[in-house]
């Protein structure tokens, strides 16, 4: 049994981020997919001369970011699909990596500096901070894997017209 | 404690980085389409803006100032900027792949914003001790966040508006931004006394 598809006209469901992906390899009852470039990054007029291009190539990026679905939809190779996650998954995720290392940072900075008032320990206990913050993360993150939250859900096939901004 | 306050309040609302400075507009226009896009943007800039800036002002304190190479910060902030955001990138996939696949997308974006050195030449300038310095950064980048996530929902309801065809898309967005911008001109008038 899949999930629930949500409809667009169905108000009453969670709210969903969609994107498009396409199918690049079939493992069993596995697909892996890649996601398609977005307009944020590369669609832009200067995408030719952009900086980011040095750090990694768009496809080498992308292939980092590869995902698996349970293929209960038969998708084949090189088919594309609309996949989904909740919109509050994704603030969720966005507080789990970045806010709570940030939080846990600060407040050892904040207690270095009222408690020694010298700019190394105050360095080194941010670090310290950030370290467990990450580690806090880290719990975090499993705990919204074991929930499902990451997992992307298949949505539909992308029509030949769909873009990542449609 | 009240002039770390102030100086939280000064960099994220009166001299706000992207209305007030001018800095990151390529992100304010290319990522504000969506609420989401916004958050998740905004939080991985806060993280790298925040850690760049400590790294940057102990480059500073402990490399540039003493051996005289203040000529080289320039190129040396965006050396430390460019190892933070791949830093970032590999503890977040390091902690969870998931969150990687999820929010992996903005961090590559954020080496090419303009914000982030900013921030760090400005601390510079400002010859503050390290917590201000990590305090102004954390600021200055809640302040970013602040923004982009104000002018996204702005966007997502222009979306829906009868705008005049020559106004729809990035024109209207532009005179929302110029709005939006006068409307942060009033903080400047606050009063401490």
């Amino acid at each position: 049994m899949g999930e629930p598809v949500y409809s667009a006209t169905d108000f009453s469901a969670p709210a969903m981020v969609e994107g498009i992906a396409q199918v690049v390899e079939l493992d069993g009852k596995l697909a892996w997919l890649v996601p398609e470039q977005t307009t944020s990054c590369g669609g832009c007029a200067s995408a030719s001369a952009c900086g980011a291009k040095g750090i990694g190539t768009t496809a080498s990026r992308l292939e980092l970011r590869r995902f698996q679905l349970v293929n209960d939809a038969g998708l084949r190779i090189g088919e594309r699909v609309v996949v989904g996650i909740r919109e509050n998954a994704l603030i969720k995720a966005s507080i789990t990596a970045y806010a709570i290392p940030l939080a846990t940072l600060l407040a050892a900075g904040g207690l270095a500096q009222w408690a020694a008032g010298s700019d190394r320990v105050t360095m080194a206990a941010m670090f310290a901070g950030l370290a467990l913050g990450l580690v806090f993360a880290r719990i975090g993150a499993g705990r919204m894997l074991l929930r499902g939250d990451l997992a992307p859900r298949f949505i539909r096939r992308a029509s030949a017209g769909d873009t990542c901004n449609s | 404690m009240k002039e770390y306050i102030l100086l939280m309040i000064s960099a994220a609302l009166v001299n706000n980085v992207i209305l007030a400075r001018f800095l990151g507009l390529c992100s304010f226009m290319g990522v504000t389409t969506r609420i989401d896009t916004a958050i998740g943007m905004g939080m991985a800039t806060t993280f790298v803006i925040t850690v760049s800036s400590m790294a940057d002002w102990a480059v500073e304190a402990y490399l540039l100032q003493p051996y005289g190479l203040g000529y080289l910060r320039t190129v040396t902030f965006i050396l430390v900027i460019a190892a933070a955001v791949q830093f970032t990138e590999m503890i977040v996939r390091k902690v969870s792949p998931p969150l990687f696949e999820m929010l992996g997308i903005y961090l590559p974006l954020i080496t090419t914003n303009c914000a982030v050195l900013g921030v760090a030449l400005l601390l510079v300038e400002g010859k503050m001790n390290f917590i201000g310095a990590t305090l102004f950064a954390f600021a200055s980048s809640i302040g970013y966040s602040l923004v982009m996530v104000i002018f996204a929902g702005l966007r997502e309801r222009l979306a829906l508006a009868d705008t005049p065809r020559l106004f729809a898309g990035p024109p209207i967005g532009f005179i929302v931004a110029s709005l939006l911008a006068l409307a942060f001109m009033g903080f400047s008038g606050m009063s401490t006394s």
